[in-house]
């Protein structure tokens, strides 16, 4: 392996290829932005503000997410959440992202056994 | 600047980038979150939300411009992979734009009454480098121009496999090309032809001057000009009646380019070409740029070859 900026990069690819898929993960109920960055954090994804919130937007504009501003918990916030195709996509989204990772758990042992 | 300013600020500056239809939209979401994050990252520093703070939160939201570029995906004029072309193409342009330009001023002369050689220069950036950005501007255009195509029907855009001795264009722009070889031959052995066939023998006698070598072209460096665009006939009527440039007419060509430009060379630096010398200061440069595109096309063609199998 090269240097640590290598490193950093080549992390960055891979968590930019799982980012939509964590996305959608956590919207199968609502939430708004911030409270969405939180729980990826949360579970030990966290993913820059300055991404985030501007992927939902296009999640949106693609048809998967839909979204309504609410008042009654607290200051106005928009919230988001996976309608039908959404849910469809997240399913199909998630079988191949299990495939990926079955082939690369074989990929890897075949490599630590060598 | 207090903390709501500088947001309001970076939210003004980010949403002034984003389409009219959602621009509200986005800027007041944008405003509820980075309020919450100012708010977040406060209480876990432990310091207060102030204007240093929601400086630092913009910064790390990123630049105004990409972040509005993030809300709408991304949109490119030249493809990403077309870059390295477009920058290839812009500077040796250019490089050729300027030299040219540089040795057309030089041939003129270095007049001290206007400047000299910081007269020169000033006349070379006025009249060559500020009028060559003609250049990059068109070059975007194109490369827009076939983005846009290849995302618009990309199956236009899909690889089909050639041969590399194929004819660009066909044999119908190679018999073209034959047919201008011979109109130039015929030109060249006797330019002032060009004004009997333009003006029917009626053009003045200044004109049949400007159009007459020079003796002394006429015994060597006429014939031998001549002789050189002449061997270009047998090259493409091979090519033609084959189907393809072969390797073995690829070389010919290469050598025959050389020699040619060599040629033009001796040409440029030799005596007059024309009993007037207003035709050979038109010549003269032109002939340069010939050169000049003939041999850049023949590096462009060596830096383009590969050779898969190790020698």
């Amino acid at each position: 392996m090269g240097t640590d900026d290598t490193l950093g990069k080549l992390e960055l690819e891979l968590r930019r290829g799982v980012l939509v898929l964590a996305t959608l993960s956590q919207l199968r109920q609502p939430r708004y932005g911030y409270a969405l960055r939180q729980a990826l954090g949360e579970h030990g994804l966290p993913i820059e503000e300055g991404t985030l919130y501007p992927l939902l937007r296009r999640l949106e504009a693609q048809g998967v997410l839909q979204s309504e501003w609410r008042t009654e918990d607290g200051p106005p916030r928009r919230y988001y959440v996976l309608n039908s195709a959404g849910r469809a996509l997240l399913k199909q989204l998630a079988a191949t992202w299990q495939g990926m990772n079955l082939a690369m758990d074989r990929l890897l042992e075949d490599e630590d056994t060598k | 600047m207090n903390a709501n300013e500088v947001i309001e600020a970076y939210i003004r500056d980010v949403a002034v980038h984003l389409p009219l239809a959602q621009r509200d939209d986005v800027a007041r979401e944008l405003r509820a979150l980075l309020a919450e994050e100012l708010q977040a990252r406060a209480e876990s520093e432990g310091v207060a939300a102030d204007a240093d703070l929601a400086v630092a939160l913009a910064r790390g939201f990123g630049r105004p411009a990409e972040v509005a570029a993030r809300y709408h995906g991304p949109s490119h004029l030249i493809d990403p992979a077309d870059t390295p072309l477009f920058l290839q193409s812009t500077c040796i342009g250019l490089a050729v734009i300027w030299v040219a330009g540089l040795l057309g001023h030089l041939s003129d002369g270095v007049d001290e009454a206007h400047g000299g050689w910081l007269g020169l220069a000033g006349q070379w950036w006025t009249h060559t480098a500020i009028p060559s950005l003609w250049w990059p501007g068109a070059l975007l255009a194109c490369f827009a121009l076939a983005a846009w195509i290849r995302r618009r029907w990309p199956a236009r855009a899909e690889w089909t496999p050639r041969a590399p001795d194929h004819i660009p264009g066909g044999r119908g722009l190679l018999a073209l090309g034959l047919a201008g070889v011979l109109l130039g031959l015929f030109v060249l052995a006797e330019p002032t032809r060009l004004l009997d066939m333009m003006l029917g023998g009626g053009a003045a006698p200044e004109a049949y001057r400007a159009l007459t070598y020079a003796p002394e072209f006429r015994r060597f460096l006429g014939p031998l000009v001549w002789l050189l665009v002449a061997l270009n006939v047998p090259l493409i009527l091979a090519a033609i009646v084959t189907g393809r440039w072969s390797a073995r007419l690829r070389g010919a060509n290469v050598v025959l380019s050389l020699v040619f430009c060599a040629a033009a060379a001796w040409v440029v630096l030799d005596g007059p070409v024309f009993l007037a010398a207003q035709s050979d200061q038109l010549l003269k440069p032109l002939l340069v740029l010939i050169v000049a595109v003939t041999l850049l096309g023949l590096a462009v063609k060596w830096y383009r070859r590969v050779q898969p199998v190790p020698r």
